[in-house]
């Protein structure tokens, strides 16, 4: 045992002479958490229309008075020809253009309709998608006033209620994502760079003729990035509450349970490359490029994995940080109890069992 | 003095890491063509002192010239007319014996032709004909500081600096790599060597021994030995490095 | 004359590093067959709970409507509210409809009908698109069943009809293809080059460099081209597997792509090697490297869009290369923008490109 307790302090003594990465991993986290939880976001605000039309044509006026107001939408500039709108999007000018037809007002009232057309740029589907639904909104309103009984009553809108996140706050979905993310990324390619490290320099050998045994080297090797992502953990979550104002609905004690098993699972996938690579710099790579993008598109953090196809579905399945991730928006946004997140958690748990039982074994037949 | 005789010439040189001053107001010189041991205990400042010389680090203060260029202003013409071989070793080991040869050749400003020639020459001079395809990283240590010697001679300069340049290698290698040595200084090359071996310091012309950041003596070894009344360098050394106060 | 020496030494030392080469193939073709499969945000496969409180033949059409859009998968139909919230609870459900019990009386007397819709916005695109699916579903029955009414002639009325322009279809795929292609060349070109020096550092090599009379720029100059090849290669396959695998192709110029990869690496390329001029060892190159790759891939407009950043944040994004790269890269492939019309990103990249290739140039010093 003391033998045991020597080497975790050996470990700690590496890990804080090298100050500059200490540094490093303790504010990285804290940059990207606020840069992402506040800038990374998917709603449209100030969507940029332009009104393609008779700008003196009364009723032109009064609709483009109408979209200016909402506060989503500003009116950028008025033209004639329809020509010139794929020359706007093309230099990125505008979002969204709203073409009146000849005569419109004429048309309107004398004949009782009178077309627009909405012309959005498809370059990015659903931003495009969301300003053309908020102008069709302005439309339907004004549709509304022109005429008391029209096609579309308010009877057929209906109630909407949007759950656990109200103000659809983006920081909601996002905050959870990156902290899965940064735990994940710190611990695994920490641990694997420190035994890819002693295994190059050849020191690895020296500590495994030592009385200790191999899994005494892994776990002392191990609690210190298990310390370090505690306290990057509970950094992100201050932040998370104080900052950004996520809310902490369920209890801390299930986030910290769960957060733990995370980090175990990291800490097992760090082990992981550290056998199968035998340089530094391929650990590196592996665990900076190889872990980074995969965990990034198929957890969930960015891209729903609903929407994948179902082969994919089952490439996320396979990636942790993804059933943490579910877990943590349960457990702090919902605020839901462990009663609701036994699955996810057995998942995980089953996860992180597979990963140390065949790091451990591999480990010890490669050495 | 004639500055043609003097290769090195040192004045009150001096480096300092914050408070801890590494080289304190050395001075000396280096005749051209001589053998020049640079002995001292780790952490005496000999690496630090040479680095200097190289042109690798700037003075805190004083100074002095290498083959008649300024250590204060004109390193990169220093690097010109210097070969230098470090303790670590430092050629590339993911490429073959050849392709570093013509590497360092072409740094140097060699021609293709000459390039081909003189690795032809060392290779034949080395035995090493056989090996020219295979990757450095590959040779046995021995090997490939004879490689590193005669890689860092490529552009015959007018001195070579070799830091320890046997460490970790066996007895018998280290004599056959002090008869390259003697063999390049036969052909008029200034040789500048640190080593912690006190048997290597025999081969020497001239020797100084540092210690705490200053020169503590200079002289040939026989003067040495005769000085502090001992039969070999190693006495000497024990009887010098016996006063240092940092470790 | 150096300079075809040094060029030699990196391009040997590339193709003969085991893990390098593979990597750059690699990378790409995950990248571009995998990946755009996955980066959808199109939202379908809603999961549905209707609690019908009406249980009419008029709820069953509702219900019938929404599950025939496509969007939906309907998890089950219950009238118990509480069940329905727990579903929710436990992310089985992602939206949950609500049917009143006189949703039928309602629908013939052409009153508002008591319908209510439940989203989960913790995603928020994917709720509000969803809660807006769901309202059309709807509008569109209550259009079909309601009583006719003389629309027509009681009001005026607006015939809006939407259309897209570049990707007409709004297809998600299309919109990532180019972000893709940006994301793998700027991960490969940042994180090798910032591995180069380091690992020349650590090696002890560096120094043998720094005693010969080599030009400081010309040496970094020689590390940065053989990233350039690299990229273009990588941009060449790219462009092959769009091409071939999803049949996209260039709206623009292709070499104008190649023009801003090429400035491209200088940024990253310069980056890289600027930070492991100021690295002490691989580690911590690396991770300076990764928190600066995710900041930038982040905040690039690539996943969400600049606009909808509060200003601060926007006005950081100006120093992010990254950003230029990613507008100039879609624009040009999918709007078909031409150099008039992207020159600000041209402008944006080449300046940061010119200051970390100086800097990174300044702050190797070859004397201490």
């Amino acid at each position: 045992m003391k033998t045991f307790f020597s080497f975790i302090k050996k470990e700690f003594r590496h890990i804080f002479r090298d100050r500059r990465t200490i540094l490093i991993v303790l504010v990285m986290p804290v940059v990207q958490i606020i840069l992402f939880g506040f800038a990374v976001s998917t709603e449209v605000h100030n969507a940029r229309v332009d009104i393609v039309g008779d700008g003196n044509d009364p009723a032109v006026r009064q609709i483009v008075e109408r979209i200016d107001q909402n506060p989503y939408l500003n009116v950028e500039a008025v033209y004639e020809s329809v020509a010139k709108v794929p020359e706007r999007f093309r230099r990125g000018e505008a979002d969204v253009a709203v073409c009146f037809e000849r005569n419109f007002d004429e048309r309107l009232h004398h004949y009782g309709k009178a077309s627009v057309r909405l012309l959005g740029d498809g370059s990015d589907p659903n931003t495009a998608q969301m300003i053309v639904n908020y102008v069709n909104g302005v439309l339907s309103d004004v549709q509304g006033e022109l005429g008391a009984q029209s096609d579309s009553p308010q009877g057929a809108f209906p109630h909407v209620q949007y759950m656990y996140n109200p103000a659809v706050r983006s920081s909601y979905n996002f905050v959870p994502g990156v902290m899965g993310l940064i735990l994940m990324l710190v611990c695994s390619m920490m641990t694997a760079i420190s035994i890819v490290r002693e295994k190059e320099s050849g020191t690895m050998e020296l500590l495994l003729v030592s009385p200790i045994r191999p899994i005494g080297v892994i776990i002392s090797k191990a609690i210190p990035y298990l310390a370090l992502s505690l306290v990057n953990l509970v950094t992100i979550l201050l932040l998370a509450r104080f900052v950004l104002g996520v809310p902490l609905r369920g209890s801390l004690l299930l986030l910290s349970v769960v957060s733990v098993l995370f980090i175990l699972a990291s800490l097992g996938i760090g082990l992981l490359i550290s056998v199968i690579s035998s340089t530094q710099k391929t650990a590196l790579l592996i665990s900076g490029m190889g872990l980074t993008m995969p965990t990034m598109i198929f957890s969930g953090i960015i891209f729903p994995c609903e929407s994948m196809p179902v082969v994919l579905q089952y490439v996320s399945d396979i990636i942790p940080a993804k059933w943490y991730i579910i877990m943590v928006k349960k457990v702090m946004i919902e605020g839901v109890g462990f009663g609701y997140i036994y699955q996810e958690f057995t998942i995980l748990l089953l996860m992180t069992l597979f990963l140390l039982a065949v790091s451990v074994r591999l480990f010890k037949r490669r050495l | 003095m004639n500055p043609n005789t003097d290769i090195i010439v040192v004045d009150e040189l001096t480096k300092k890491f914050g408070d801890f001053t590494a080289v304190d107001h050395i001075s000396f010189r280096v005749h051209r063509g001589e053998i020049f041991g640079f002995l001292g205990a780790n952490g005496a400042g000999k690496t630090t002192a040479m680095k200097i010389l190289c042109g690798l680090s700037r003075p805190s203060s004083g100074g002095g010239t290498v083959n008649g260029y300024d250590l204060n202003r004109d390193q990169e013409k220093i690097k010109r007319h210097i070969g230098y071989m470090s303790q670590k070793f430092s050629l590339y080991a993911d490429l073959k014996v050849w392709e570093n040869i013509r590497l360092f050749g072409g740094i140097y400003g060699l021609s293709g032709k000459r390039i081909r020639e003189k690795s032809d020459a060392m290779l034949h001079y080395l035995n090493m004909t056989d090996l020219r395809d295979e990757l450095v990283g590959d040779l046995p240590l021995g090997w490939k500081q004879k490689l590193a010697f005669s890689i860092a001679l490529i552009h015959d300069p007018a001195i070579v600096f070799l830091d320890e340049p046997t460490g970790g290698v066996d007895p018998e290698t280290r004599r056959l790599f002090w008869d390259l040595i003697c063999e390049a200084a036969e052909g008029g090359t200034t040789i500048f060597v640190t080593t912690h071996y006190m048997d290597e310091a025999e081969y020497c012309d001239r020797v100084s021994i540092m210690v705490d950041g200053v020169i503590a003596d200079l002289d040939t070894p026989a003067a040495l030995k005769q000085r502090y009344g001992a039969t070999d360098m190693d006495a000497v050394f024990r009887q010098l490095a016996y006063r240092a106060q940092r470790e | 004359m150096v300079m075809l020496y040094l060029l030699e030494k990196e391009f040997k030392q590339f193709f003969r590093d085991s893990g390098l080469p593979k990597m750059a193939i690699a990378f790409p073709v995950l990248m571009m067959l995998v990946f755009p499969f996955a980066v959808s945000m199109e939202i379908r496969n809603i999961n549905l709970v209707v609690v019908d409180n009406n249980r009419t033949v008029a709820s069953s059409n509702l219900i019938e409507t929404c599950t025939a859009s496509g969007y939906f998968d309907l998890v089950g139909v219950s009238d118990d509210p509480d069940w329905a919230m727990r579903q929710m609870d436990r992310n089985k459900a992602d939206a949950i409809l609500t049917i009143e019990s006189d949703f039928d009386r309602s629908l013939e007397r052409g009153e508002p009908l008591p319908v209510a819709i439940k989203v989960n916005t913790i995603n928020g695109t994917k709720g509000s698109i969803g809660s807006g699916y769901l309202t059309s579903c709807v509008q569109r029955f209550y259009a079909e069943h309601a009583p006719a009414r003389q629309s027509a002639t009681t009001g005026a009325q607006l015939d809006v009809s939407p259309k897209y322009y570049f990707n007409t279809y709004l297809d998600y795929k299309m919109f990532m293809v180019p972000a893709l292609i940006v994301i793998a060349i700027t991960m490969l070109t940042g994180f090798f080059p910032a591995l180069n020096i380091v690992s020349e550092k650590e090696r002890g090599t560096i120094e043998q460099i720094n005693v010969t009379p080599v030009n400081r720029g010309v040496f970094i100059l020689c590390k940065l081209i053989p990233y350039w090849l690299v990229a273009f290669f990588v941009l060449t396959a790219c462009l092959l597997i769009a091409r071939w695998v999803f049949d996209y192709s260039c709206a623009g110029s292709i070499g104008l792509m190649y023009f801003f990869t090429a400035g491209n690496i200088l940024v990253t390329a310069g980056m890289g090697l600027l930070i492991s001029n100021y690295s002490d060892n691989a580690q911590q190159a690396m991770f300076v490297t990764w928190f600066f790759m995710m900041v930038f891939m982040l905040v690039s407009g690539i996943f969400t869009p600049i606009a909808s950043m509060p200003g601060w944040a926007q006005a950081i994004t100006y120093l992010n290369p990254m950003r230029y790269y990613a507008d100039a890269m879609r624009g040009i492939y999918i709007k078909g923008s031409t150099l008039a019309d992207v020159w600000t990103d041209a402008a944006g990249l080449l300046t940061i490109g010119t200051v970390m290739v100086s800097w990174a140039i300044l702050s190797y010093k070859k004397t201490t």
